[in-house]
């Protein structure tokens, strides 16, 4: 039954992202000063803004972890898996908004970097998150997990400055689209096909992290099984 | 098309491909190392 549901949703997912793709390249029209390469924005926006949900996701599985460790064990391993997943689905997405962005930025300013506010925040972000992965792959003991947690938690103080970084600071990189003042917004046509690609990486990240978080479960599962059978030796 | 138009046109491909590749190489990373958990706990079950 569960294996069911997951085909049926990875079928929906499929069909949202065609859809997406669709509308991006065939039937949104160009911007009025960018022209074509502003396409990339149905790429690029959803992918950076979908990386703070999964970053926030891994905030909460760390606090959960803090919370859980000593009264739960095993709710805490629960709120652990969700804390990794969301940071490594997060880092994918975020990784993808690092490399759609100089893309766009060649074309759109004329370089492919800028050590301005909101592309530097954004890269700090990153490298937290890189370094949280390589954490948890590369350290050995007990306390691995805590020290995760404490740094996840560290890093998502990060989010709320890159997402106000280009309110903030004047930066190369344009000021927000939505929520930005009178200025900001976007032609109706555009918007909704931002929306459909918004939904359809959503429910592409919410497929990778459901997966991520079954990996884990089953490789918190095996250590256990492996701990128990070194006591029994 | 001018010569920007291409360039325009390689540069929304070569971010769309890049995007595509970046997530089902993540996909393809879950999927091995959903197999080699699979393996380990077969393995200790057998013993």
């Amino acid at each position: 039954m569960k294996k069911l549901a997951i085909s049926l949703y990875a079928m929906i997912v499929a069909v949202l992202m065609i859809w997406g793709f669709y509308q991006a390249i065939y039937v949104a029209p160009d911007d009025a000063m960018q022209g074509y390469i502003s396409r990339i924005i149905y790429y690029h926006v959803p992918s950076a803004s979908l990386s703070f949900l999964f970053f926030a996701i891994s905030l909460v599985g760390s606090i959960g972890y803090l919370a859980f460790r000593r009264g739960n064990p095993g709710r805490a391993q629960a709120f652990d898996a969700w804390a990794l997943a969301g940071a490594e689905v997060g880092v994918v997405y975020c990784t993808v908004c690092l490399t759609t962005g100089p893309l766009w930025g060649r074309r759109a300013w004329g370089i492919w970097w800028t050590w301005d506010a909101r592309l530097t925040t954004t890269l700090v972000l990153w490298l937290i998150y890189v370094s949280y992965l390589l954490l948890r792959r590369f350290a050995a003991g007990p306390q691995v997990q805590t020290l995760a947690a404490v740094l996840g938690i560290f890093g998502a103080i990060d989010v709320p400055i890159v997402y106000m970084s280009n309110r903030w600071w004047r930066t190369q990189h344009p000021a927000p689209v939505f929520g930005g003042g009178s200025d900001s917004g976007m032609a109706p046509a555009m918007k909704a096909v931002l929306g459909w690609n918004m939904l359809a990486w959503f429910a592409w990240g919410v497929l990778i992290l459901i997966l991520r978080y079954r990996v884990e479960r089953k490789h918190q599962q095996n250590a256990e099984h492996e701990a128990l059978a070194a006591l029994e030796a | 098309m001018d010569q920007a138009d291409i360039l325009n046109h390689q540069f929304v491909t070569a971010a769309y491909v890049v995007t595509w590749v970046l997530q089902l190489g993540y996909v393809a990373y879950l999927g091995m190392k959903w197999r080699a958990e699979k393996r380990k706990s077969q393995a200790a079950n057998r013993r």
